[in-house]
């Protein structure tokens, strides 16, 4: 099963979104920081990591930076969650390694197509 | 027949004699020398005249008057011999040579001597006898035919030398005249007060004349009138009346330009009734000219019957005139430029904006009491001073002696702060030009204006906004996160009952999720707004191809477009090219007009174009997007609030169609962004066309 670490600090955004994930077929392992999050995607093997933006403790463009440093992680596809408008946050999901972004509220639709693309087509 | 004289036996005492005579006729320079030299110089003993006098004919009597004699007795000087009596008379009548042989035996003889005869020569100057040289003898047939010839000569001589005295003493005349007129007009114009110039004027002209008064006026050019402004001795006050062009004498010569006399005033036909109760006689008037511009009329009068104006007069005044209408027209114009520097002068001093001049070393040269209050510097004690010790504060020093510096040769214009006597500080904007007097730099003036009530005024009002927009951020913000959560889980529980199979709790899950979706985009677009109007909405600029924008922004806006049954169609050049923009902020504006259209249209067809357009406001490119729809269209007036934020052409319209109202305004804001704008043309009941327009190229960050 597609392993997919999601990287959220709202706690309904974050069960919400695992839930979906979760029906659609995919193991989701949730962190609640950045620091966790980088914690979390070296120790265990991911497919895929869903990084929200803005995060306490450590922001997920620098946790982005982080794991794209470390060697376990550095071919780990990461899709940014940015909030709507913030051209600037995309931009920067992009330079800081994100391999794509989707603006929240997530429509479950194209952010779906968009990790079925990263994966190299549905599981 | 007499025995020859003794002087024929010394011809060489003769000639000698002679020439002393002619010598002493040539050398003399007035008419008095002459008779003088003639009758002293033939009174040689050499040449033996014993008796000889001279007299000039006074035309206006007739009479011969005696103007010198020698030898004879008892004769009074000035000694006048009426018409009809005496020997010479006839001499004076034909202008011929007379000799009376036996003086006892012609008739109307006055007898100077006893007995003997008389030679009469005429004294002829330009044509005319003017006297007669009267030579006698005690004996009676003492003058031959030699004598008649050396008197004859020096007749001649003396006629000739007479001619000249008198040409020369006209001119000494004249240039005693020129001399008088000189003065009269350096007089004239160093005085510069209208009053006094023109009373001296009439002073003059009363003078110069031997009149007994006159008057002055000066031209009215509204309502075309002289009016008199000075008046001496013509029997009454005129000071004050008003003369149309034609009306008396001064009005007649103000209105044919030329000078007049009248010989009776109260005989002329011209007369004016507004002086019907003046005690003149005889007038002579004349306009005051420059050039051909009429200044005034001046008029002179004599009140004693007999006493005429004649040519020579007309000619003084002609000659004093035109002075006469320099030095009013001087003291005019310094009148004119006093009144104006006075205007100014009041206009400065109560001018609510405080005002400084300075000199060329920077020294305060004046201030009004504005400035005086502004800075709290008596004038006293800022004349002399520099402005920028005065005024500048430490921390605005540079600035201001920079301004001041520039404002010598060219006008500068800003904001500063500057400091108070008492210490306090001001803002102020300041306006300082160069004074340039007649191509020469002689310093510059300032004004400032207290705009510290101004600049409170709008320090607060910026502040209230940016408060405004940080707070319509932040309430966004924590709006919008429990709304992603709604949002999110409607969506999640409705996945989930469709696949329960109740499907009649999906349409009420339906309106939760599209209600939130549509509280989504008003909040999104409330934060895009005041983003942009906190200045913090940014511009993210990058270079894509037009072909995949479309492409994206036709496939987002497929689902709208097809909902009122409506078809899309695209018209793309076959090589759209590049553009360099904001990306997601051109996508956001499209799919905004799209939704527009959509929205407003039904069962028709919205036309999307795009074109690349020359246009060289825009940097040489334009890229213009064209959404055209066949929709509600709009009157003028909806057109006129479109852009304008929460309104769209209806209130009603939000409720009927949806939407925030607030999409044209932040498409229009994205634009002008850009460097762009956005344009509508419509027409009610037949659709609208909105119009994009941008630079190809946008340039970073344009306000």
């Amino acid at each position: 099963m597609t392993r997919i670490l999601l990287v959220e600090d709202n706690e309904m955004n974050r069960d919400m979104l695992s839930r979906r994930l979760q029906r659609k077929g995919y193991d989701v392992t949730m962190a609640v920081d950045g620091r966790q999050g980088v914690e979390m995607a070296r120790a265990g093997a991911f497919d895929l990591i869903l990084m929200d933006m803005s995060l306490p403790e450590l922001d997920g463009w620098e946790a982005t930076r982080q794991l794209r440093a470390a060697a376990e992680t550095r071919t780990v596809p990461i899709i940014g969650l940015t909030a709507h408008a913030m051209a600037g946050d995309r931009d920067k999901a992009l330079e800081a390694g994100c391999n794509d972004y989707d603006t929240k509220p997530v429509e479950l639709p194209r952010l779906l197509g968009k990790i079925e693309a990263l994966l190299g087509g549905p599981k | 027949m007499k025995p020859p004289r003794r002087r024929r036996n010394n011809t060489a005492h003769r000639q000698a004699a002679l020439l002393r005579l002619t010598t002493a006729i040539a050398a003399a320079t007035s008419e008095r020398d002459v008779y003088r030299s003639m009758v002293v110089g033939l009174h040689d003993e050499a040449l033996g005249y014993n008796f000889l006098g001279v007299f000039l004919l006074d035309e206006a009597s007739g009479d011969r008057v005696l103007q010198d004699a020698v030898g004879w007795p008892d004769v009074p000087a000035q000694w006048r011999v009426h018409p009809g009596q005496g020997l010479s008379e006839r001499a004076l009548q034909d202008g011929q040579l007379r000799y009376t042989p036996d003086v006892t035996r012609a008739a109307g003889y006055l007898p100077s001597l006893a007995s003997g005869s008389e030679v009469d020569v005429p004294l002829r100057v330009d044509g005319r006898t003017i006297g007669v040289l009267v030579v006698e003898s005690s004996e009676p047939n003492a003058f031959t035919a030699e004598d008649f010839e050396i008197l004859t000569a020096a007749a001649n001589q003396a006629s000739i030398a007479i001619g000249r005295a008198r040409l020369l003493d006209e001119e000494r005349k004249r240039v005693d005249e020129h001399k008088a007129l000189l003065d009269t007009m350096a007089d004239l114009s160093s005085d510069l007060e209208l009053p006094r110039v023109l009373q001296a004027v009439l002073n003059r002209a009363v003078t110069l004349l031997g009149v007994t008064g006159g008057e002055v006026a000066i031209f009215e050019e509204q309502p075309k009138q002289l009016v008199v402004v000075a008046s001496q001795n013509i029997g009454k006050d005129s000071t004050g009346t008003r003369l149309g062009l034609g009306e008396g004498a001064m009005g007649h010569a103000a209105r044919t330009r030329e000078p007049l006399i009248i010989p009776s005033y109260h005989e002329w036909l011209g007369r004016s009734g507004q002086y019907a109760d003046v005690t003149v006689h005889s007038v002579m008037a004349a306009p005051l000219l420059i050039g051909r511009r009429l200044v005034g009329a001046i008029a002179t009068v004599h009140s004693d019957p007999h006493r005429i104006f004649g040519p020579e007069d007309l000619r003084l005044l002609t000659m004093f005139a035109p002075q006469a209408a320099i030095a009013i027209e001087n003291a005019r114009l310094y009148a004119s430029a006093q009144r104006q520097k006075q205007y100014f002068e009041e206009l400065v001093q109560n001018s609510p904006v405080a005002i400084v001049t300075l000199d060329k070393t920077q020294s305060v040269q004046s201030c009004n009491p504005a400035f005086e209050r502004l800075f709290g510097y008596p004038s006293s004690e800022a004349i002399g001073r520099n402005l920028d010790d005065l005024v500048a504060t430490d921390a605005t020093r540079s600035e201001a002696e920079q301004y001041t510096q520039q404002a010598f040769t060219r006008p500068v214009h800003g904001i500063g702060r500057r400091r108070r006597k008492d210490g306090t500080l001001v803002d102020v904007e300041v306006l300082a030009v160069p004074v340039i007097v007649a191509g020469d730099p002689v310093g510059l003036m300032a004004l400032y204006h207290d705009i510290s009530e101004l600049l409170a005024a709008r320090r607060e009002a910026e502040a209230a906004n940016n408060a405004k927009s940080q707070f319509l951020a932040s309430m966004s913000h924590e709006l919008r996160t429990p709304l992603n959560a709604i949002i999110g889980y409607s969506e999640m529980v409705q996945e989930e009952i469709v696949e329960l199979g109740q499907t009649d709790l999906a349409q009420d899950l339906t309106k939760i999720r599209t209600a939130g979706h549509h509280l989504l985009a008003l909040i999104n677009d409330i934060l895009d707004l005041s983003k942009i109007e906190a200045g913090k909405m940014e511009l993210h600029l990058e270079t894509f191809e037009i072909r995949s924008l479309v492409d994206d922004v036709v496939a987002t806006a497929g689902a709208l477009v097809e909902k009122n049954a409506n078809r899309l169609v695209v018209n793309l050049p076959p090589q759209p090219g590049r553009m360099h923009a904001d990306l997601t902020k051109v996508r956001q504006m499209l799919l905004n007009l799209l939704s527009n259209a959509s929205k407003f249209t039904a069962r028709g067809t919205i036309t999307l174009t795009v074109a690349r357009e020359p246009d060289e406001a825009l940097g040489g490119t334009a890229i213009v997007y064209r959404v055209a729809d066949e929709g509600v269209g709009m009157t003028s007036a909806q057109m006129d609030r479109l852009f304008q934020a929460f309104s769209q052409a209806d209130v009603s319209t939000t409720s009927k169609y949806g939407g925030t109202g607030l999409g044209l305004a932040i498409t229009k804001r994205f634009c002008q962004m850009m460097g762009g704008d956005v344009t509508v043309l419509s027409e009610q009941g037949k659709g609208s066309t909105f119009t994009i327009r941008l630079p190809a190229s946008v340039v970073g960050d344009a306000p």
